[in-house]
């Protein structure tokens, strides 16, 4: 379990650890079966290039689904994610790392704080900009 | 299509009419259907089993959503729900021969008919209220929130915006998912 982050601790401009990703065409498989999501162009090549894709994709919704992974793991089981947005940018593929990075924009008194997070391709593009806020303890609170 | 309201049924494409010079791409249909529910409310128990396979799936092992233990040692009554996955939980199980030739199920929601070929995922913005537990019974509702026609630099396309409220058996809203998509 990852450990527990306080707001106390939390500076503007600290960077996240970045989570590094990198699906495999079996772990699409699993993705499309766990949402029903039969669309080809996760799991048929040839398919996906009639779209012109040069092959199947990560869905947006597994991307979106580390985004959040990433910001919770940084939150610990005490802090909470109360709202998460991304942009669909470009394609990310199978096989590649994809890495998820972020910085902390605002800290509240009250343990809110506003996160800028982006998922990069392995030459560094941009494929997922989002923001992120969460909720987090302070010291001596809590459960 | 609820869940899948805001992403699956966005992402599906709209075989349109052909596209006349100077014409809206947003059809007078469409204009018509703004702020409108685009489907039936939907309504299921989300298990345990179903929030795992899920969470396995996307390779995200928070003992949250795994552990009793370490949920209650959080402050929780038992497992969470991977809360992106309220997206598709709710999602009808069809028939196959209801697939289309790309993979996608026909849609039964009300459609929003544009004059366009394609409809792309562009993104989305959630909140997440109240947390989901495992058993919770979640009912969703979509409606179809903004059309809006824009010059890309690929020519015009059209931002659609659904809007979809995740409601528990308490009736306390838990979620709202926007989600966009590009049609052009």
């Amino acid at each position: 379990m990852s450990a527990q982050r306080f707001a106390d601790d939390v500076r503007p401009g600290e960077e996240l650890a970045p989570l590094v990703k990198n699906a495999s065409r079996a772990q699409l498989f699993l993705f499309s079966a766990a949402t029903n999501n039969p669309h080809r162009i996760h799991y048929d090549r040839e398919y996906a290039a009639t779209e012109g894709h040069p092959d199947v994709l990560v869905h947006g919704p597994l991307q979106e689904a580390w985004l959040h992974q990433f910001v919770a793991d940084w939150a610990g089981p005490r802090g909470r994610v109360v709202a998460l947005t991304s942009q669909n940018r470009g394609r990310a593929f199978p096989e590649r790392d994809l890495t998820f990075k972020g910085r902390v924009k605002t800290v509240e008194v009250d343990g809110t704080v506003e996160l800028e997070v982006w998922e990069e391709n392995d030459a560094g593009d941009v494929l997922m900009p989002g923001s992120a806020r969460v909720q987090l303890p302070r010291r001596g609170t809590g459960p | 299509m609820a869940g899948a309201g805001s992403l699956g049924a966005d992402r599906r494409c709209n075989r349109g009419i052909a596209m006349v010079e100077n014409e809206s791409l947003i059809t007078d249909e469409a204009r018509a259907l703004v702020g409108e529910v685009l489907s039936e409310p939907l309504s299921a128990m989300i298990t345990a089993k179903e929030a795992q396979r899920f969470a396995y799936a996307a390779g995200d092992l928070n003992p949250l959503y795994f552990d009793v233990e370490a949920a209650r040692a959080a402050g929780y009554e038992t497992t969470l729900v991977p809360p992106t996955f309220l997206a598709w939980a709710l999602a009808p199980f069809r028939p196959v021969d209801q697939l289309r030739g790309d993979g996608l199920y026909r849609g039964d929601g009300r459609r929003v008919n544009l004059r366009v070929k394609r409809v792309m995922f562009g993104g989305e913005e959630w909140d997440f209220l109240v947390p989901v537990l495992a058993g919770d019974i979640i009912t969703s509702t979509t409606r179809l929130k903004d059309l809006e026609e824009k010059a890309g630099s690929s020519g015009s396309f059209v931002l659609q915006t659904t809007e979809t409220t995740f409601t528990n058996q308490r009736g306390e809203i838990v979620a709202r998912a926007r989600g966009k998509s590009i049609a052009r």
